[in-house]
């Protein structure tokens, strides 16, 4: 097996159903104990491989893991001033959508630029990751990561905008 | 066993004969027991043909009655009637106080233990065992009209209820003596009931408004599987708050002053009456006399949606977070399945309509449907439908979390994740020759530990003393497919594993739940020691059959001669004893196989696994 980091989210969902199918405790409703707690342990496997694929920064992170390499902890800072000035401008625009009329409409167009963001970041990930540059992968996937918390916290946003 | 048959999946060792199954919705104000017979589902009435069971449980007498006779009690002898236990399900002394003035009766809470109970002429009772007079009368029931015992029930809870609420229940079907195969959440239950599993793959909603909770679920349907994808709602809003604005709209009419708590109940019972009249005419005339006062006025339909209306927008508002939560667009919806008796009122069929651009479904009775979908579920796990693809796949309905410094809680497990799920953490010690540490875990979304709700205070002890860091303890938090949680640890360096001794912080202690079990199956012994030969006697058949089918399937390809001698040793040795040996005996041989080929189960599971994995899907996975 060679595992890559661009994969068929669908096909990835379906056989996650599959293996559900045969190993989900529902399955073992009348077998003996021991049984039972091998197939809650089994399926939990099976969700965990699931959520950790399925999620592109955790997929970066697990690749990286697999192939030796030792990713620091959140609380590393980046030297990349470049991406700090980024990451400043981002957070300023995602705060400003709160005021004005049209904030609901600024953060549509952030959203689109946050997404268009995290593919480029993505291919950057998987041109270095493919040259087995695992430092710079690293970079690529904190930065992921980063990206992504701005959607999550865009998204929490966009709803308390469109609550009132 | 059924493990070692696992590449055999159509092939029962043993043709079993149909199993009998029921699914109860042990509801706050009313339970339901229901079966699966000639392939539909049926709910199960008394002999009076009545199918709905009064949650009220009363005690004045040594045999507890249950129903309507006990609902006919509750004026008369209101402090040993007890009603809406559900409520107190998983519940501490503290939710209980804030409940005071709700219910009559008379708490009691008992040395050592955090559970709170009702004082009743029959003694003091906790919530577990009132719930499970319940089960027990709807479980008679059922076996009375299926004509023989039941092998296992499906009881459904609400997607909210937290681990502790959910323990209670699966305690109360322990103490009820019911062998319970699942707790199915309400939502899930009524799509299968609406036979939804049949249809086209989709997204569905579930729209859930009892008289007093909200629950809205998100699932998706892929080929028979239904997953939550996100849960949702209000666990203090529902019809009576319908009651309560209508009846604060006559009061206003009327100009009624001096309200006592009989005047109250009066203008209740009659805003009730007139809300279930309007869903089915444009307008309902009210009649209120009461000592000096009386008032008679008219509602329209209008008047009243303009009462509700901003009832049924805070159920809107929990629905677009639930489809938040899921990453669903509105539209994405396919079908709208409503449930709980509120959703007869035609302003919540029509504004949630609107909200999903959907006709909801009602066609079946909104009081009925999770029960039926539980006999659905409980049929299919009880084996009748080998047939089934149908499986449930559910999530955790509120974060687990655990305390650390400063009374914050760090998130283990997030809500909405995939169950069966565990998580393992690492910690070490902080002192030389330290051999104890406490966990504990809260549930909830808050961050401070104190708006979370504390489930349990794990000790893990009998790790090898070590210096201070230098021990490495592997706690893992395992949550089942019920959404129980249970902790396991070990010391990694030395192997050692912990013992655990785990502190409810609401719930029965094992021991407390096993003296209960003693006490109500005292006089019943001499059965259970026969049923538990019976049983030992089965599974002993049934562990050498899966033994040997294994091991003529791949016995030879993955064990040497030296790893097969010791199996089949102690096969033979137990085979030898089926007839012979007592339950006790039994019981250990059967372990001593299992022990024996332990290594060979695994063993095969992981070659199950690796060729599942290795089959056409993984390079697809990995391309």
């Amino acid at each position: 097996m060679n595992p890559v980091f661009d994969i068929d989210c669908s096909r990835l969902h379906a056989e996650q159903q599959r293996l559900q199918s045969t190993y989900h405790p529902d399955r073992y409703v009348n077998a003996s104990d021991r049984d039972k707690r091998l197939s809650v342990q089994v399926a939990s496997w099976v969700n965990q491989a699931y959520e950790t694929l399925q999620d592109p920064v955790k997929r970066s992170r697990y690749l990286l893991e697999i192939n030796g390499a030792d990713i620091p902890d959140d609380s590393t800072t980046t030297s990349d001033t470049e991406f700090l000035m980024e990451q400043i401008e981002l957070r300023e625009q995602v705060e400003s959508c709160r005021h004005g009329q049209d904030g609901l409409q600024r953060s549509d167009q952030i959203e689109t630029r946050l997404a268009h963001r995290a593919e480029e970041l993505a291919r950057e990930f998987v041109s270095d990751f493919e040259a087995a540059e695992f430092d710079k992968a690293i970079v690529s996937s904190r930065k992921m990561q980063f990206i992504q918390r701005i959607q999550q916290q865009l998204s929490e946003l966009q709803f308390e905008l469109e609550e009132f | 066993m059924a493990l070692l048959q696992i590449s055999e999946p159509g092939e029962a060792t043993v043709p079993h004969a149909h199993r009998y199954s029921a699914g109860i919705d042990l509801g706050t104000t009313n339970s339901l027991v229901a079966t699966v017979r000639s392939g539909e589902a049926v709910c199960l009435p008394d002999e009076d043909g009545r199918s709905l069971l009064p949650s009220v449980v009363n005690f004045s007498n040594a045999q507890p009655l249950v129903g309507y006779e006990a609902q006919a009690m509750q004026t008369s002898d209101p402090l040993n009637s007890i009603a809406s236990i559900k409520r107190l399900m998983g519940r501490a002394r503290q939710d209980v106080i804030q409940l005071g003035d709700v219910v009559p009766y008379e708490f009691v809470t008992s040395e050592g233990s955090n559970v709170p109970r009702i004082r009743t002429r029959s003694g003091d009772l906790s919530a577990v065992e009132i719930s499970a007079e319940i089960l027990k009368t709807l479980a008679h029931r059922a076996t009375q009209s299926l004509g023989g015992d039941l092998d296992g029930v499906v009881i459904t809870v609400p997607a909210y209820f937290d681990d502790a609420q959910r323990q209670a229940t699966r305690d109360a079907a322990t103490l009820a003596g019911l062998n319970l195969f699942r707790l199915l959440n309400e939502p899930t239950a009524a799509a299968v009931a609406y036979g939804l599993d049949r249809d086209a793959d989709g997204l569905i909603a579930v729209y859930d408004l009892g008289g007093g909770t909200f629950d809205i679920s998100i699932l998706r349907l892929n080929k028979g599987v239904f997953e939550v994808l996100a849960t949702g709602g209000d666990s203090s809003l529902g019809g009576d708050d319908m009651d309560h604005a209508l009846g604060e709209w006559i009061i206003q009419q009327g100009g009624f002053a001096d309200i006592d708590a009989k005047l109250a109940r009066h203008i209740l019972l009659a805003a009730r009456q007139a809300k279930e009249k309007l869903t089915t005419t444009e307008s309902a005339e009210i009649l209120i006399e009461y000592q000096q006062q009386q008032w008679s006025g008219t509602i329209d339909r209008q008047q009243f949606n303009e009462l509700i209306q901003p009832l049924i927008q805070k159920t809107l508002t929990a629905c677009r977070r639930a489809l938040r939560d899921s990453g669903i667009a509105k539209n994405d919806i396919g079908q709208v399945v409503m449930v709980g008796g509120s959703t007869r009122v035609p302003l919540v069929q029509s504004m949630t309509g609107e909200f999903f651009e959907r006709e909801p479904m009602c066609e079946l009775d909104p009081d009925k449907v999770v029960a039926l979908g539980a006999a659905i579920q409980a049929d299919i796990l009880a084996g009748n439908k080998p047939d089934s693809d149908m499986l449930l796949l559910d999530v955790l309905p509120l974060s687990l979390g655990i305390e650390t410094m400063g009374g914050l809680s760090e998130k283990i497990i997030n809500r909405n994740t995939a169950i069966p799920v565990a998580r393992g953490q690492d910690f070490t010690t902080f002192k030389d020759g330290q051999t104890a540490m406490s966990i504990h875990v809260v549930q909830g979304e808050r961050e401070l530990v104190s708006d979370c709700r504390s489930l349990a205070r794990f000790e893990l002890r009998g790790f090898p003393p070590m210096t201070a860091g230098a021990a490495r303890i592997r706690v893992t938090y395992q949550v089942d497919a019920d959404g129980l949680m249970s902790v396991t640890a070990e010391e990694t360096t030395s192997g050692v594993s912990a013992d655990i001794v785990v502190k409810p912080s609401y719930g029965l202690t094992d021991m407390e739940i096993e003296s209960m079990l003693r006490a109500s199956m005292e006089h019943a012994r001499e059965d259970i020691e026969l049923r538990m030969l019976k049983e030992q006697q089965v599974e002993a058949k049934r562990v050498v059959e899966a033994i040997n089918t294994a091991l003529a399937q791949d016995g030879e390809i993955l064990l040497s001669n030296s790893e097969i001698a010791p199996i089949h040793q102690h096969r033979d040795k137990l085979e030898a004893m089926i007839e012979t040996g007592s339950a006790a005996e039994l019981k250990q041989l059967i372990k001593a196989v299992e022990d024996a080929s332990e290594f060979y189960v695994a063993r095969r599971m992981n070659a199950s696994v690796q060729e599942a994995l290795a089959g056409k899907q993984i390079d697809e996975v990995d391309v």
